[in-house]
């Protein structure tokens, strides 16, 4: 069963010079999935992103949400939508620095005013779950980049959303807290069933997902489905990656700089 | 492109970065230019207000001057503190911080001139309306538009030497930082909260005793109470700001079932950071803004003052003399014949009033003929008074008095004749100014007062009577000019520790001008310097809003990513601006209140004017101006936000 599907997609910015930003671009995304969407700067990743997560409307095309269509919302109702229905991560987490860690975390239940008994439930599970108990009452500025995503995390989590919105979660921090994010991500992917869509430049990142979507100029690529070893997939997505940049890998390199 | 364009088009084609600078400077320079024509006119350096305002103009001047100054330099390091990251950009492509100097320095002389100019060529413009208004607020005859170099030339030195001085000192006095630091800046916003229980309960223990001294000041305490009190008021309010709002916000945030409701988390989480960062600054605005409101009120004071005197001085001029005082025949003549002399109308009532012992209150009484008085009030046009044998009336000394007076009843006999009399009426009108008649004088009827032979006999020393010669003069502001001599010689007796003159003397026209001219004066200066105080006060939140606006639009950026509407939007953001703007006006308001409840209890034994409907028009105008400049910002603020 498909959580969203994007349907012959087109972006096009308007200005003194227009841009085609996404062409005609479709794809699903099941339930339960961990979706990596890939490509070179320029491709057309965020502007899909911003698409999706609804700040953005297409300029043909439709995104379905759970048989819904969001283009049909005024903005009102679509404020309502993003933050009952959409989670996100960010690369560089925009945890609001007033609020205290537990704060941050309710922050999208007390903007639809749920109940404080729900609150202080659903934050005790998170925390125990993503080991934040001991950072609950610090300030953003007085913990790691790495528990500053686990924070972002709990925040996309809280308010149990359809689909979660990663934008490279990965990309200001070091291998360690890599690795740690990114295993966190794909065990919430599978103890939760969440669905996640991330946006990434990184193949190790990419590596940690169900299937990796490929795009390049604005258009379909490829698509990788996930086998049982990673490293075999992770191999497989570095070869799609070298065609993407025209053969030359040496390319990567300077697309891995945030 | 040379270094000059560079800075040059930086202005020019910013010009929306650079208007709120460039509007701040350029009101100063208005004000002040204006403020310079007016100290520099030529009929008001040759003196018709005496010297003693002169000095009072250039203080306030002074005060001008300096607070503008510090005004230019806040709004500079303010516009400075939102270039922080175009400035990182230049000193990342290699500029020298010397290079960078020289470009704050140019646009800042760029800005500077065309403000100077600008300010003086609207100034000018405005300065004949200007002229007007002082016209009518003293009451001359013509204050003409001039032309002459000095306010001229002192606007372009005080300003251009402030810009140079101001753009200088910012730039070499700001602290070194690193460029990193200057790119990131939203990463490294420091937020702890710092505060004392102690100190927060001692703000608000020293501003309430504040108050309630202000609220017990009686005309005897009035001196060390003025002393106190400001004191007691700005070491609270500084707490206050420091320490009470922090410690109020932290108390509520530790209740979840308050903090995490309704969306209340946001706003209050933003509050504490704001009130721990502009602590000082709302503590600053505070006493500025009290200030503004205190000058505002006391000018409405003033004026209801001089509204009010005709009433309270319904004579033209009045002579007292003794009995038997040798120079009554020569003084009344030569007031008389400088009137005629002006051409002026008046109506002369001459009055023997008698002294007599009351059995009542076993004191004296000043006794009052009935036809001498209705004498007095035919030409005023009052009433006249009836009184049969063995009536007698008040003569009320005050416009309290009246109703006092009228709930009084009296019977009493005059002990020297031994007539007997009974008091139970009072005039209903003021008949002499409280400075000629005692607080016990009464009239009686024609038939009783023949009856009065025998002279005060209980201190024999003090004269038994006195002659009151009272003109009623219609145009009574007209007659300022006559009995300049008199007067004077009565107002230097009076300084001395004893008034040994046997006669006095009182002209209310001369003493109306006086007066009047004093607090006009002081009047136009409070407004300039309350204009211009109000001006910075809203300035300073306006500064400090554009200054961090680049990091909230960072974060109204996530929030609608995470879902917020527009409405949510719009709410937010007045929690957000609310306590900022009416927090420290609230608090300027509330002190003043105090103030004026102090200032009311002085002026009632004083003058005996109420000034409560001036200070109520006064503060809800002030109120109003607030109202439209807050939603003016917030109005601006939404906007930025948004997109």
């Amino acid at each position: 069963m498909s959580v969203l599907h994007v349907q012959d997609v087109t972006k096009v910015y308007e200005g003194k010079v227009t841009n085609r930003a996404l062409n005609q671009l479709s794809f699903e995304v099941d339930k339960g999935e961990f979706l990596a969407v890939m490509g070179p700067s320029g491709s057309g990743k965020s502007t899909l992103l911003n698409l999706i997560s609804t700040i953005d409307r297409p300029t043909s095309g439709e995104i379905i949400f759970n048989e819904m269509k969001p283009q049909n919302l005024n903005s009102t109702e679509l404020a309502y939508f993003r933050r009952r229905e959409l989670g996100f991560v960010f690369q560089d987490f925009n945890l609001l620095p007033t609020l205290t860690v537990e704060e941050n975390v309710v922050l999208p239940l007390t903007l639809d005013q749920k109940p404080i008994s729900v609150m202080e439930e659903r934050l005790g599970v998170l925390a125990e779950r993503l080991d934040l108990t001991t950072i609950l009452h610090k300030r953003p500025n007085e913990i790691s980049g790495g528990q500053a995503q686990r924070v972002a995390i709990a925040r996309a989590l809280i308010h149990e959303p359809a689909i979660i919105l990663a934008d490279e979660p990965t990309g200001n921090l070091d291998s360690n807290n890599t690795r740690e994010v990114l295993e966190l991500l794909s065990n919430i992917n599978r103890e939760r069933q969440a669905t996640i869509v991330m946006v990434t430049h990184d193949p190790i990142a990419a590596s940690y997902c169900d299937r990796v979507l490929f795009i390049k100029d604005g258009e379909f690529f490829n698509e990788i489905h996930r086998d049982d070893r990673r490293q075999t997939f992770f191999q497989r997505i570095l070869n799609v990656l070298s065609l993407l940049g025209g053969g030359q890998v040496g390319d990567l390199s300077s697309i891995r700089l945030p | 492109m040379t270094f000059h364009q560079f800075a040059y088009r930086n202005v020019i084609r910013n010009i929306r970065v650079y208007a709120a600078y460039f509007m701040a400077s350029f009101f100063s320079v208005f004000v002040f230019f204006i403020y310079s024509m007016l100290m520099f006119h030529p009929e008001i350096e040759d003196g018709f207000l005496g010297n003693v305002p002169i000095i009072w103009m250039v203080v306030a001047e002074i005060i001008l001057v300096v607070f503008s100054w510090f005004f230019i330099f806040y709004s500079m390091k303010a516009f400075l503190e939102a270039r922080a990251k175009e400035f990182a950009i230049l000193l990342h492509l290699g500029m020298e911080r010397r290079q960078l100097s020289r470009l704050v320095f140019l646009e800042t002389i760029i800005i500077g001139s065309i403000s100077i100019i600008l300010g003086i060529v609207f100034g000018y413009a405005f300065s004949k309306f200007f002229f007007m208004i002082v016209r009518e607020i003293l009451m001359l005859e013509d204050l003409p538009l001039y032309l002459s170099w000095e306010p001229f030339l002192l606007t372009i030195a005080v300003y251009f030497s402030a810009f140079i001085l101001i753009s200088l000192f910012s730039v070499h006095f700001s602290p070194e930082r690193k460029v990193i630091d200057l790119l990131n800046r939203y990463k490294t916003i420091q937020i702890d909260v710092d505060f004392t229980k102690g100190k927060a309960i001692l703000g608000i223990v020293l501003i309430l005793g504040g108050y309630v001294l202000a609220l017990l000041t009686t005309r005897s305490t009035m001196i060390i109470f003025s002393v106190f009190i400001p004191f007691l008021i700005i070491l609270g309010t500084y707490l206050f700001f420091t320490d009470t709002t922090q410690y109020f916000v932290d108390r509520i945030k530790n209740r979840r079932f308050i903090y995490w409701k309704k969306s209340r988390m946001l706003p209050m989480a933003e509050q504490s950071f704001v009130l721990k960062n502009n602590g000082k600054m709302f503590f600053v605005m505070t006493i500025v803004t009290t200030l503004a409101f205190l000058s505002i009120g006391l000018l409405a004071t003033l004026s209801s003052y001089t509204s009010q005197y005709d009433k309270l001085n319904p004579l033209g001029l009045i002579y007292k003399g003794h009995i038997d005082n040798p120079k009554e025949n020569e003084h009344i003549s030569s007031l008389v014949s400088e009137l005629e002399e002006k051409e002026l109308s008046y109506q002369l009532t001459r009055f023997t009033v008698l002294k007599q012992t009351s059995s009542f209150t076993k004191f004296e009484v000043e006794v009052f003929k009935e036809s001498d008085i209705n004498n007095l009030l035919v030409s005023y046009g009052y009433p006249l008074v009836r009184l049969a044998r063995g009536e007698a009336m008040f003569i009320p000394y005050s416009e309290d008095s009246i109703k006092e007076l009228s709930k009084k009843r009296v019977e009493t006999v005059l002990l020297e004749n031994d007539v007997e009399i009974t008091i139970d009426q009072v005039y209903p009108e003021l008949i002499f100014p409280s400075s000629i008649v005692s607080l016990n004088s009464i009239i009686i009827s024609d038939v009783d007062f023949r009856r009065l032979v025998k002279p005060y006999s209980s201190f024999p020393h003090e004269e038994p009577g006195y002659h009151l010669f009272a003109f009623d003069i219609p145009q009574w502001v007209e007659a300022e000019g006559v009995g300049v001599a008199l007067q004077q010689e009565v107002s230097e007796e009076s300084l001395k520790e004893e008034y040994k003159l046997p006669y006095y003397y009182e002209n209310a026209g001369l003493n109306y001008s006086y007066i009047l001219s004093t607090y006009s004066l002081f009047t136009l200066l409070g407004l300039l310097v309350a204009a211009v105080f109000l001006l910075a006060a809203g300035s300073f939140i306006y500064f400090k809003l554009h200054t961090s606006l680049e990091a909230e639009k960072k974060k109204f950026d996530v929030l609608k990513r995470m879902g917020i509407s527009n409405h949510e939007l719009k709410s937010l953001v007045t929690k957000l601006l609310f306590p900022q703007f009416f927090l420290p006006w609230g608090v300027a308001l509330c002190h003043s209140l105090f103030a004026f409840f102090a200032l009311q209890n002085i002026l009632k034994n004083f003058a005996n004017v109420s000034i409560v409907k001036e200070v109520v028009f006064a503060f809800g105008f002030l109120i109003l101006i607030e109202i439209i400049y807050y939603n003016l910002i917030r109005w601006r603020y939404i906007a930025h936000v948004r997109d």
